[in-house]
């Protein structure tokens, strides 16, 4: 095909962008500084009130917790689907597919049905005789943790999974007649083939968790406010030059620490092939 | 391909993760059929009272008619510019392509909420905040990266001397596309369209800013949630869940056969 037919089947895609995710973009950061002049009274307000701080640590703070709690819980999952017969991982994928595509709105209104002051849990208990009163079990950062880990577990599964069926199984089985015990031949070659896959995977989940909105808003109480709720509350209150700081900061933040991951994730990876885990 | 057993732990293990995930979504079916005033589980008596209200409630109805003016609106212009996009580049050379994909799936990365706050003020300066054809937009851009990743997939599978072909054979760009790609390419398109008409229809942040007048059904269920919990959202939740587990369910085994070689 032509060149110039190429450029031409590009052309839509690339007004589509600009016009819906470029230029927005480009927007809110001349907003975040101009109130109508120059100003970086909104930056300022961020950095000297420990309220916006805490969020902004917050928000990190969740976001790794997620994303490892994601990582140490579907990396075995992804294993096991992996040792399974090729038709039958294609069935267990659907199992991990059909939740992700989920509106993340209904996922999070289950956790309310199951967390609830009569939700599933409180009614076991009494039935049980464990409980007299009700646990309060919403508005709490274990419910906000626990739904986003749910929530975004499919997609470090599917990650992982993706980067282990990259992995050639024939070293596996060299390692194996060469007296590698399973456990061995697990640990010093399967482990650190799919660790690159599965710090994407972790990455992944990082980026997605630092723009979650929905989850701490239903499920959290004022403890857990995190940086997208609070742009939401700006935008509320028409504070929209503030919001825009804040959505500076955010993408700052993120990319920021996706770097600072992949970093360390490097090293990480370099002494694990040394063979120092 | 077995390099050991799984153990018994870990097929334990397997089915406890896929029910942690699983079974939150599937608990909100039988509570749906509740017909008491609060939500309550187990329900304590069953109807179809929820369902009743969430059908005749007009505004119910104009929020689900509304996202779904919006989600099919999104879902045409995605897929249009998704497979063109896709179709770019895998006739690209190839040490472009992957710099090309990553370029045009960007929107993949950037949160939500920092594109619905850059659409909303940019959307505030030229006057057009509560359209909809600016929110189907909107959508479609954070729609538009999937179906690039599902059709350029697809479209790597299928052998492009047979477009040089009918090229040769004397038919015109457009129509050796129609005769040669387009039918092995459908299954994928038509897949790639039901995963970007639920990017839309389930989208909450974007919508919730852009809009003021009119609301869609993400949107009212937020509203719910927010003020009280009433079991409407138990009766909408169900349906919804339903219908996504179909639909996409149907759209992933389009997708699998479309990028599998040994598709008949």
């Amino acid at each position: 095909m032509k060149v110039r037919q190429i450029l031409w089947l590009f052309l839509p895609a690339t007004l589509l962008l600009v016009a819906f995710i470029a230029a927005p973009s480009f927007d809110l950061f001349r907003a975040s500084v101009f109130d109508p002049d120059f100003t970086t009274e909104h930056f300022e307000r961020l950095i000297n009130r420990s309220v916006y701080l805490d969020v902004m640590w917050r928000t990190i703070h969740v976001s790794l917790t997620v994303a490892v709690l994601c990582t140490l819980i579907g990396y075995p999952v992804a294993f096991f689907i992996n040792l399974q017969p090729r038709r039958r991982q294609t069935l267990l994928l659907f199992l991990i597919l059909i939740p992700m595509w989920m509106s993340i709105l209904i996922r999070t209104y289950a956790w309310i049905v199951i967390l609830g002051r009569d939700g599933l849990v409180n009614q076991m208990l009494a039935m049980l005789g464990l409980a007299t009163e009700p646990m309060q079990m919403l508005y709490t950062s274990g419910a906000v943790l626990a739904a986003m880990v749910q929530i975004l577990l499919p997609i470090q599964i599917l990650t992982c999974y993706a980067a282990m069926t990259e992995i050639d199984f024939d070293l596996i089985r060299a390692a194996r007649v060469l007296g590698a015990r399973p456990r061995q031949a697990l640990a010093r070659v399967f482990l650190p083939l799919s660790l690159d896959g599965t710090l994407t995977g972790l990455v992944i989940v990082f980026m997605l968790s630092m723009g979650f909105f929905i989850t701490p808003a239903l499920l959290g109480g004022r403890q857990d406010t995190m940086i997208a709720n609070l742009i939401e509350f700006q935008v509320q209150r028409l504070n929209w030059s503030f919001a825009a700081a804040l959505g500076v900061v955010l993408l700052v933040l993120t990319v920021g620490m996706i770097v600072a991951l992949r970093g360390a994730g490097k090293l990480l990876a370099r002494r694990v092939l040394k063979g120092g885990l | 391909m077995h390099i050991m057993k799984p153990s018994l732990l870990l097929t334990g293990y397997f089915w406890l993760i896929v029910a942690y995930m699983i079974f939150p979504a599937l608990i909100v079916i039988p509570v749906s059929f509740s017909s008491s005033e609060f939500l309550r589980f187990p329900p304590e008596d069953f109807g179809l009272r929820w369902y009743g209200v969430y059908f005749t409630d007009p505004v119910w109805i104009a929020a689900t008619v509304t996202s779904f003016r919006v989600a099919v609106l999104s879902t045409v212009i995605a897929t249009t510019v998704g497979t063109m996009t896709g179709l770019a580049i895998i006739r690209s050379p190839t040490h472009a392509q992957a710099p090309l994909t990553y370029a045009t799936t960007i929107p993949i990365v950037i949160p939500h909420i920092f594109i619905a706050l850059g659409v909303f003020i940019l959307a505030l300066r030229l006057d057009l905040t509560d359209n909809e054809v600016a929110l189907a937009f909107a959508h479609a851009a954070v729609a538009m990266p999937f179906v690039v990743l599902i059709t350029s997939a697809a479209i790597r599978q299928i052998d492009p001397t047979i477009e040089r072909a009918a090229r040769v054979l004397g038919a015109g760009p457009f129509r050796a596309f129609r005769v040669a790609t387009l039918p092995p390419l459908l299954p994928a398109m038509v897949a790639a369209a039901i995963f970007a008409f639920f990017v839309s229809f389930d989208e909450l942040i974007i919508a919730q800013f852009l809009m003021k007048g009119s609301e869609t059904l993400p949107m009212r269920i937020w509203a719910d949630l927010r003020l009280d919990i009433s079991p409407v959202v138990a009766a909408v939740s169900g349906l919804l869940i339903v219908v996504t587990t179909v639909a996409l369910a149907c759209a992933e085994i389009l997708r699998r056969r479309a990028i599998s070689t040994l598709a008949p």
